[in-house]
């Protein structure tokens, strides 16, 4: 209920008068910068620091060496190089793409569909809301070897529902299909995804006044037609929320498909957040892994600002 | 006061409804159900198990607890910090944001976006080496510290959002009042905001609950051992004991149920706040 | 109105939490002096006290306590490092076999005869898993290997002898697919699992990891791909790793598998299934089997500390003589690296002989790529996945991975 306090309540009592004298000014403008410094500052050694870091290592020669030695010589464009000339580079950045796009749209799809259905009132229906975002609360490595085994072409749950209810006749090589598998880490990514989803876009939907809804009714508009006019317009700044940080969040997933597939068979599931945990973990040449995290970061920077510039008015802006 | 929304007309079809959220539930959950169904079931073969824990065993459940109830207890204390590191932070920078309309305000919340882009390998990889000067490796106060990060933009975001809506006024009229800034932000706008901070933290602890990275990274001793990492060892032996892990993982998920279902209500309240006007 | 109730102002309540917070904070690392510190794997609580109870023993009479930090496996490397980083390196570092030549190379590790850790009496195949260079680094007390692990009721049924060659692999695998259950299951997962169930194979038929287009190895490929193609084998080995394999032998769906002696705990365990152990099938009768050596190797690193190294190195010669190795052996099912410790530990568990006969020829896998050895590993369990999908014919998969293995070199 706080959420709708009213400005009726405050407004008559007038407004204060504007600092006069420059010194003031200049005062209270560091006042107001103490508010944002202590966030700043931990952004900058807790992301800033990193980041240019990671950059300076894509130009280093940084192997088990270095480590020991503290020394890693600048190598020019070499790690860059040998990254591009990696033919598993441009797969991954393709799979990457389908992985996250993916991922995205059966996220919020059956995100916004629960939403909308849950905003109805019926029996048990802010239950059931609630203990669907259970999922979200089971650590990723864990969600990944459950579904590992739901998904066994031999004995897993899935299958072996599938071939005793006759839809299908043979197996389906959800995992072991070169074609099929990254579908399936889509899938198992969008399970994991529908709670964040769900809530933010019910919340969403909550802030809707109901008042427009009896509007658009009196005006004899159909279900599908104030959903698409009514709905959806009003509801884009909090899908913008939702898919940018859905998107910036998938596109370095690491763990789910580590654990789910170790990338394989075939390398059909290797993806730009694998790669960069092989080349640096596995093979040990930081300089190269270093190289995928900062394209990594580039794609994601690039995609951001494509859509702030398609939606501007929706992030970002004060009042 | 406005009528709450009721966003969807239509006659609400009310039996129908239940049955198919119910369905829904039986569907989305059951890879859940499959867990506790490994994790009730004695044995040790994983591709044998059956559709129902006929012969139920609690084993599984005591082993986890009492090899793991060490990791439950660090998580706790390491995911309630991170809250408060976060909200500390994240709600006066919300707040000016918001309200102050500082020119760079902008460039500041793309700032926060471009945190979000940084692959957390890459920040557990970089932090560790400067925790190592600053003496934080193997500290319960270097994990929290870390582990804020991962709700820090979010709660930014979502603070911000709602803080916009909070009439200037009411804070103006406090400053007549004799009151400065900072006693206003805490007096008026931390309390009107309680949704939207719940809703924050609620977020910034099921983050933190699940690091698994900066545990992995901060730590070279065994000091400070959170459950994601302690589950991760269960599974990375040899011989792995699928039934143990599973009882882990159900164990692991209760404290984040019960606090979602206490901060429930304040969450739908408190997510999106003012962005929608 | 909500916002008029008076609730103490959250800052103070933040400062009092940082500050409690604060008295978390680990002191700087200050090494013990009456500590000797050790980096392993043995994240299995069983395994880890294990470990304990040998550590106790030989440092007991030093007059010093044996501290272990566990990590999983695939992380021991990476951890190591970080620890090199900030100069807290432990006294003893238990890394995997294929794992030390990449850490020798760095110059980070004393030679062990410098520490005086004497290796005379082991196994050629253990002393090379431990060498880079031609110079001993690391010490194995125990190995293990990999081996065709039958299950003996369901061979019986089907009248079918152990298969001892690949022909008759592929002929006993056939007969013994019925149902559900496969002949063979092996593991072929892109990483550590599959590869190291690949070497025997690719070994035996003359396959050299240094040289993967010479051809020679393409047969070993030919033959997963049979056992897959004729069904013997389900085509989901590209996804079971070893412990996957094992779960699939156990619960009957699979008459024959190649596994290592860890799993022995686990298939004992098993009331319902008979299991016996035998070689790794060869391409023909009389080929000597090639099976590949694994296990952790113990290193010293670098510390800077020449009393600590030495306390350190007379525990690690301590925990090599014959008795304790046996022990140690019998603990985690692995095989002692010292040839008259092996043949006891043959007679006092025959089931287990297989293993330890493959020891005895078995190859380390770093002995001809060294410190390349984790890019020739990628190369080649991208070899086998592409052609068990179908995407590569094997000597075109082959050709590929040599590329793969000496891109940028």
């Amino acid at each position: 209920m706080t959420t709708t306090v009213t400005t009726s309540v405050t407004a008559p009592t007038g407004r204060p008068r504007p600092a006069g004298v420059p010194r003031e000014r200049r005062r209270a403008t560091l006042l107001r910068w103490c508010f944002v410094a202590p966030a700043a500052l931990y952004m900058l050694a807790f992301f800033g620091y990193p980041l240019v870091r990671n950059i300076l290592m894509s130009f280093q020669h940084y192997s088990p060496r270095t480590y020991f030695t503290g020394e890693a010589p600048f190598n020019g464009l070499d790690n860059w190089r040998g990254v591009f000339d990696n033919p598993l580079f441009a797969q991954s950045l393709w799979h990457t793409l389908v992985f996250t796009f993916g991922s995205l749209l059966g996220q919020f799809v059956l995100g916004l569909a629960l939403a909308v259905f849950f905003s109805r009132r019926f029996r048990l229906s802010g239950f059931v809301r609630a203990v669907l975002l259970l999922p979200w609360l089971v650590p990723m490595v864990v969600s990944a070897v459950v579904w590992r085994k739901l998904l066994d072409q031999e004995t897993g749950v899935l299958n072996t529902l599938l071939m005793d209810l006759h839809l299908t006749s043979s197996a389906i090589p959800w995992l072991s299909s070169p074609n099929v598998a990254l579908f399936a880490a889509i899938l198992v990514n969008v399970w994991i995804g529908i709670p964040f989803n769900m809530v933010i876009l019910y919340g969403g939907l909550q802030e809707i006044p109901r008042d427009l809804y009896e509007a658009a009714a009196l005006d004899g508009a159909g279900a599908w037609r104030t959903f698409r006019s009514l709905t959806l317009p009003l509801l884009r700044p909090v899908v913008t929320v939702v898919l940018i940080l859905g998107f910036m969040s998938t596109v370095k997933i690491l763990d789910l498909i580590l654990a789910l597939t170790g990338g394989g068979p075939a390398d059909s599931t290797q993806t730009l957040g694998t790669l960069t945990y092989q080349l640096s973990f596995q093979q040990l040449d930081f300089g190269q892994g270093a190289v995928v995290g900062n394209v990594l970061v580039l794609v994601s920077a690039v995609f951001a600002v494509l859509y702030l510039r398609a939606n501007r008015s929706d992030f970002g802006q004060g009042k | 006061m406005p009528t709450r929304a009721l966003p969807v007309p239509g006659t609400p079809r009310r039996a129908g409804s239940t049955v198919a959220a119910l369905a829904v539930l039986v569907v989305l959950l059951f890879p859940l159900y499959w867990m506790l169904n490994i994790a009730l079931q004695p044995g040790e073969s994983l591709a044998a198990t059956r559709w129902l824990p006929t012969t139920a065993g609690w084993d599984n459940f005591q082993r986890a607890l009492s090899s793991q109830g060490g990791s439950l207890a660090t998580s706790l204390v390491v995911a309630l910090g991170a809250v408060v590191v976060c909200l500390a932070l994240a709600a006066p920078a919300a707040y000016a944001l918001a309200q102050f309309g500082l020119r760079s305000g902008r460039a500041i919340v793309f700032a926060t976006l471009i945190t979000q882009m940084v692959p957390g390998i890459v920040i557990a990889n970089a932090l560790y080496s400067a925790y190592v000067e600053l003496g934080l490796v193997n500290s319960t106060l270097g994990l929290i510290l870390a582990d804020a990060s991962l709700g820090l933009p979010f709660s930014i975001v979502l603070l911000r959002a709602f803080m916009v809506s909070i009439p200037r006024e009411v804070v103006e009229a406090a400053l007549v009042d004799g009151a400065n800034r900072f006693t206003a932000f805490v007096r008026i706008v931390l309390p009107m905001s309680r949704n939207a901070l719940i809703t924050a933290g609620l977020f910034t602890f099921l983050f933190a609950w699940s690091d698994f990275m900066f545990a992995l990274t901060l730590n070279t001793t065994d000091d400070v051992k959170p459950i994601t990492l302690s589950m991760y060892e269960y599974i990375g032996a040899h011989v792995s004991d699928w039934g143990a892990v599973m009882a882990t993982a159900v164990v692991s998920a209760v404290p984040a149920a019960i606090l979602l279902v206490l901060a429930q209500k304040y969450v739908a309240a408190g997510i999106t706040g003012g962005s929608v006007k | 109105m909500p916002f008029l109730r008076r609730r103490p102002p959250a800052p103070t309540l933040i400062l009092t939490a940082l500050l409690a917070a604060s008295g978390l904070v680990g002191c700087a690392e200050v090494p013990d002096p009456g500590t000797i510190t050790v980096l392993n794997s043995a994240t299995d609580t069983h395994e880890h006290d294990e470990e304990q109870k040998f550590f106790d023993r030989c440092a007991k009479p030093l007059g010093v306590r044996v501290r272990q930090t566990s990590v999983p496996a695939d992380q021991v490397a990476s951890k190591a490092l970080r620890m090199a980083s900030s100069h807290s390196l432990t006294d003893i570092l238990e890394l995997d076999g294929s794992e030390l030549p990449q850490f020798a190379d760095t110059g980070g590790l004393v030679p062990l005869a410098d520490a005086g850790v004497d290796v005379t009496g082991m196994s050629e195949g253990a002393v090379s898993m431990g060498s880079f260079r031609g110079t001993s680094y690391g010490i194995a007390r125990s190995v293990n290997s990999l081996a065709l692990i039958y299950n003996a009721d369901l061979l019986r049924e089907a009248g079918v002898e152990p298969p001892t060659t690949w022909d008759e692999l592929k002929a006993a695998a056939k007969k013994l697919t019925r149902g559900r259950t496969f002949g063979m299951a092996f593991s072929a997962t892109p990483d550590a699992d599959g590869v190291y169930q690949f070497l025997p194979f690719f070994w035996s038929t003359g396959g050299d990891e240094a040289r993967l287009d010479d051809g020679k190895g393409a047969p070993a490929l030919q033959l997963w791909k049979d056992l897959v193609t004729s069904k013997s084998a389900s085509s989901a080995v590209v996804t079971w790793n070893q412990q996957d394999v094992n779960d699939q032998f156990i619960a009957g769906r699979a008459a024959m598998m190649i596994n290592g002696p860890w799993q022995v705990p686990v298939l004992s365990a098993q009331k319902n299934v008979t299991w016996e152990v035998a070689p790794v099938p060869v391409p023909e009768a009389g080929r000597p089997p090639v099976p590949p050596i694994g296990g952790t190797v113990m290193a010293l690193p670098r510390t800077g500390d020449s009393g600590r190294q030495r306390t350190a190195a007379k525990i690690v010669n301590c925990l090599n003589e014959e008795r304790n190795q046996v022990a140690w052996g019998e603990a985690v099912y692995n095989v002692p690296t010292r040839t008259a410790a092996s043949a006891a530990y043959k007679d006092q568990n025959p089931k287990l002989g297989a293993f330890a006969d493959q020891v005895a020829t078995a190859r380390s896998r770093t002995g001809r790529v060294g410190a390349r050895w984790p890019v020739v590993s990628d190369a080649l369990s991208g070899a086998f996945q592409s052609v068990l999908t179908g995407r590569a014919t094997p000597d075109n998969a082959l050709k590929q991975a040599q590329s793969r293995a000496t891109a940028g070199k």
